[in-house]
């Protein structure tokens, strides 16, 4: 395959990236590549050793590797070119692609349509503003994880981690059985960041305490890691003087949210959705730019990787028929994040196919109600943060939806109590 | 005289904390505080024969790749993690390994194999 | 090193010692460098704004020890020198804000005295010339004094440059190596370091938040400096252009000041009010950093706390604080002859290329001969710049050698090349690496990276990679092998 005859260029070779080139070729796209920076295709996943990975896509419940080789194998049974090790440096609104690799040199070629699926990094210490001194021991949570489960180095031997997310709780129990002894788990809001099943797993099963309210509010040691000082916080996050003690550690591990890689997106001048941090896209997951289609983490941070693949399949999907000459959704109807929601992708829908809307709310709510303009309405028990909340609207449903509707309110409402 | 056990509800986001009574023969009698009948059969396994998928890795002996992921091809009684995780560390694996073969059997007196979940190339 | 002998020993290196290293080996002095650090300018040479000021419009204190003359000499120096050493130096002009005409008035007289310096490219802009030049600047802007002469640099390449010269033209720099005691003897010095003995004639004390202390070493005159810490914000490349020039507003008191400026490499700097510190304590806190955020925004109102990359506490030395910003000790002691004391408080980069020719004087005067070195090249190569490079030259330079087409860096895009020149220029510490190429100065801060440049200085410089070091001493990132911990390793 010469790069000059791409249909589909995939950027990032993730879970995400590799779904939507598996579903590109099988939707009829002659030449897909995929564009992977790391040695290999997979992405995070073969470092994410733990199981829990395709109980919802395979309805089996596989480890990180495993759920990453039944897509990487797929993807070379359906004949997609994987160019590891290859960076991606520009992408022009044009669809201009420049990359530098170390097999294939400079490359710069136009593809047909672009699916972006760089996927989300984590937030350093610097994004979250930590203070103290900057000694040498602190990591995020994956950047650990790399290095226990991939490299074979455990960074330390009493850790603190700094947020409740997914693979901080991971990392917990990893850290664990690999001897080490996690000091305290410091969560900033009332419940953890992650999913209660790692609460459970990680945290309760081998007794590490999570301090809930606690942030830390400096950082020890000159040359490594030493302490850090935790405090409680008070309802507007701010640290309460006097609650501060101090923890031994020799690591400090980060896992205080994602932030979607949209470095490339803006280059290539993508209109971003600034709830979400990624691109806004219609139901076809086309971005702003004509072409130029998203999925997985670039698009929102995904709390499953079943719904990552899902979501990128149908960018891949879309980015096929559109090399192919079709035409994308017709008519946009935006969707408005109404009372508690944070974000609802996709950001518009055409109101004549069937589509799966995937939200998140800003607080925690008990009994409550999510409303989708007249279209439909749910009663849920609870609703959090950490935990996507994932409609699927029929063509019965929308058929609902006056002529002319320009805008759809989404609301989470308290429920009347009977 | 009837004990009472707590336990989260990993069934959904709603995370119940959920009450157990049991009775004095180790039985579990009642349970409460759970807001669904999902919730009631979770607890009641999680009380009567709590297990877990062990994932881990292996160091490896002849191959530019340090590490070996593997996990435990059943769940096991959850208190057999940290002595499962103890027998793995003393284990070194040669390629090649391919993901599903058996690195280990009956880890740590539990009867279960572990394999590996990735491949293992010299 | 257990014994050594050398004409000139120079104490420091941050970019004052290595200017003076440098500016020595211009001749043929026997001199040698000692640097407590694994590597250069990681004092105050680093916790700057890398700004390159002209001094011409500075008020002046105090005579005796005011900089303002090193700092208007050396200006012209400047680029040259950085030309000469391929160290990054980008002319970005300065804005300095007024909002209301006693402000104005203040910088009329600034810029008659710069006038005055026969500095006359000043000038005095109404509000609406500063909104066409700066459109993102606060509407409460009156005007603005425009110094187009201002330039930005990276202080530390520009040591390591300064430092590497050095060498080539034959001064002996040592890393790791810190003075532990003094003494004066008849024909010059004994010094005692952590490595061993260097005895010497001269002694050039340029260290930096030490310099009271190594002088005391020797009862070579009695100061005390004071630490000034303040706090400095980068932000992420994709707001770069918010601001262009280098935007402060008027200082309402010595030290208090709001500083926005960009950097040669795209990104932002803002900077707080600098404040007394405890010597050493280059922590940051919250206070800091909501100070800074609420001071940049009163100069452009859209700059956001989201787009904080990474944070770090900047430093100044003064000799005495009462007397204000621009002090500084540049003299031979008056107690101890042949040792020479080097400090400024601010601007210690943009002073340093004059201030070097003035201690070679001062050497000149104690005795020191000064023969040119016929030899001396001023010319030093910098390692690739991937990313600056035109498609045409990365083409060629990856079908060359093909590690420069594998990126590891992926937000500065520095490649596995770059990091392999750096290494071979005498980086041996992740940070050695960072400062060199700026692997891991992007917006994840490393986090992608870390784990391949440790992996890549492992291999190159033949050891394990659990003995990398973030900077050096005790700050091994890595502490046990997998297994370690729980009895799988004999």
């Amino acid at each position: 395959m010469k790069l000059q005859d791409v249909d589909v260029a995939v950027i990032g070779g993730g879970p995400a990236g590799i779904a939507a080139a598996i579903k590109a070729r099988e939707t009829g796209a002659q030449n897909v590549v995929i564009l992977e920076r790391a040695e290999k295709m997979g992405g995070l996943l073969y470092q994410c050793i733990h199981n829990g990975f395709g109980l919802f896509y395979f309805n089996e419940d596989l480890t990180g590797p495993e759920y990453a080789h039944r897509f990487v194998e797929k993807a070379m049974d359906t004949g997609v070119k994987g160019l590891p090790e290859t960076m991606v440096t520009g992408i022009s609104p044009e669809r201009q692609i420049t990359a530098v690799s170390k097999g294939e040199g400079y490359l710069s070629f136009r593809p047909a349509s672009i699916v972006l699926a760089m996927g989300c990094r984590e937030k350093s210490r610097g994004a979250l503003g930590i203070p103290g001194t900057r000694p040498a021991g602190i990591f995020t949570a994956g950047t650990a994880q790399r290095f226990v489960n991939v490299e074979g180095f455990i960074p330390g031997k009493r850790i603190v981690i700094l947020g409740s997310g997914d693979i901080g709780m991971i990392m917990a129990r990893r850290l664990t059985l690999e001897g080490a002894e996690v000091a305290a788990v410091v969560e900033m809001l009332p419940y953890i960041g992650g999913l209660i099943r790692n609460e459970v797993q990680c945290l309760h099963d081998f007794d590490i305490p999570l301090l809930l309210e606690h942030t830390i509010t400096r950082i020890h040691g000159e040359q490594r890691i030493e302490a850090v000082t935790v405090a409680r916080v008070d309802d507007s996050k701010r640290p309460i003087a006097g609650t501060e003690r101090r923890i031994e550690c020799d690591t400090l591990l980060l896992s205080a949210g994602l932030i979607p890689e949209n470095e490339l997106s803006l280059m290539a001048g993508v209109e971003l959705d600034a709830a979400t941090g990624g691109p806004t896209v219609d139901e076809t997951r086309q971005t702003s730019i004509s072409g130029i289609f998203a999925g997985g983490n670039v698009v929102h941070v995904h709390d499953l990787v079943d719904n990552v693949s899902w979501e990128s399949e149908l960018a891949g999907e879309s980015a096929a028929r559109s090399a192919m000459g079709g035409k994308g959704a017709q008519g946009k109807i935006k969707l408005k994040a109404g009372r508690n929601i944070r974000y609802i992708v996709p950001q518009t829908i055409s109101g004549q196919n069937k589509v799966t809307l995937y939200m998140r709310v800003n607080d925690m709510e008990e009994g409550v109600r999510l409303k989708i303009g007249n279209i439909m309405s749910k009663g849920l028990r609870v609703v959090k943060p950490s935990e996507m909340l994932k409609v699927e609207l029929a063509p019965e449903q929308l058929e609902k939806l006056k002529e002319g509707t320009s805008e759809i309110i989404v609301d989470c409402e308290r429920r009347e109590r009977k | 005289m009837a004990a009472k056990e707590k336990l989260i509800c990993v069934g959904c986001p709603m995370g119940c904390l959920v009450t157990l009574t049991i009775s004095s023969n180790k039985e579990v009698a009642g349970i409460t505080d759970n807001k669904c009948k999902q919730g009631e059969k979770y607890v009641l396994e999680e009380y009567q024969n709590p297990v877990r998928t062990l994932t881990a890795t292996v160091l490896t002996r002849g191959s530019l790749q340090p590490l070996l992921s593997v996990k435990t091809a059943r769940p096991i009684p959850k208190t057999k993690s940290l002595p499962g995780a103890i027998a793995l560390a003393g284990l070194k694996v040669r390629p090649p390994v391919k993901a599903g073969d058996v690195v280990i059997s009956n880890l740590a007196g539990t009867g279960v194999d572990v394999v590996a979940t990735g491949n293992l190339l010299s | 090193m257990s014994e050594l002998k050398t004409e000139v020993l120079i104490i420091g290196g941050g970019v004052l010692g290595t200017a003076v290293a440098r500016e020595l080996s211009r001749y043929k002095v026997d001199a040698t460098l000692i640097e407590k650090e694994v590597d250069f300018g990681w004092g105050s040479t680093k916790a700057n704004m890398c700004i390159v000021c002209q001094g011409a419009d500075h008020q002046e204190f105090s005579k005796e020890y005011h900089p303002s003359p090193l700092v208007w000499q050396s200006m012209p120096l400047m680029e040259p020198m950085c030309q000469e050493l391929e160290a990054p130096f980008n002319r970005v002009g300065e804005l300095a804000l007024f909002f209301n005409n006693s402000g104005k008035e203040k910088y009329e007289k600034m810029m008659a005295r710069a006038e005055s310096r026969g500095i006359t490219t000043h000038q005095l802009l109404d509000r609406d010339s500063l909104r066409r030049l700066e459109p993102n600047i606060t509407r409460e802007a009156t005007g603005a004094l425009y110094d187009p002469g201002i330039a930005v640099t990276d202080p530390v390449r520009l040591t390591i440059a300064l430092a590497e010269n050095a060498r080539q033209n034959g001064v002996n720099v040592i890393t790791g190596t810190e003075v532990q005691d003094i003494k004066a003897s008849a024909g010059g010095f004994e010094v005692k370091t952590s490595q061993g003995n260097i005895s010497c004639e001269f002694v050039v004390n340029a260290a930096g938040m030490a310099v009271d202390k190594v002088a005391a070493l020797v009862n070579a005159d009695d100061f005390v400096v004071f630490p000034i810490r303040g706090y400095v914000a980068i932000l992420d490349k994709k707001v770069s252009d918010l601001v262009s020039h280098e935007v402060h507003a008027s200082p309402e008191a010595p030290g208090e000041s709001n500083i926005i400026t960009p950097t040669v490499y795209g990104n932002l700097f803002i900077g707080t009010p600098m404040k007394l510190a405890r010597r050493g304590d280059d922590a940051t806190n919250r206070e800091m950093a909501e100070v800074a955020l609420r001071n940049a925004r009163r100069l452009i109102p859209d700059i956001s706390e989201k787009d904080i990359i990474n944070s770090f506490a900047g430093f100044l030395m003064f000799r005495n604080w009462e007397l204000g910003w621009h002090e500084c000790i540049v003299n031979t002691s008056s107690t101890v002859p042949r040792f020479v004391n080097v400090s400024i408080g601010f601007p210690g980069v943009s002073a340093a290329p004059a201030t070097a020719r003035e201690v070679v004087k001062l050497l000149s005067r104690e005795g020191l001969k000064l023969r040119e070195n016929p030899g001396f090249n001023p010319y030093r190569k910098a390692i690739t710049d991937f990313t600056n490079l035109t498609d045409e030259e990365k083409r060629k330079l990856i079908a060359s050698d093909s590690r420069y087409g594998h990126v590891v860096c992926r937000c500065e895009t520095v490649t596995e090349g770059e990091i392999v020149e750096a290494i071979k220029q005498g980086a041996a510490t992740l940070d050695g690496v960072k400062f060199r190429t700026r692997a891991g100065m992007g917006r994840c801060q490393s986090g992608f990276c870390s784990s391949r440049v440790t992996g890549i200085l492992a291999r190159e410089l033949g050891i394990p990679e659990e003995e990398i070091t973030k900077k050096g001493g005790e700050s091994r990132q890595l502490l046990y092998k997998s297994k370690e911990l729980i009895g799988g390793r004999e």
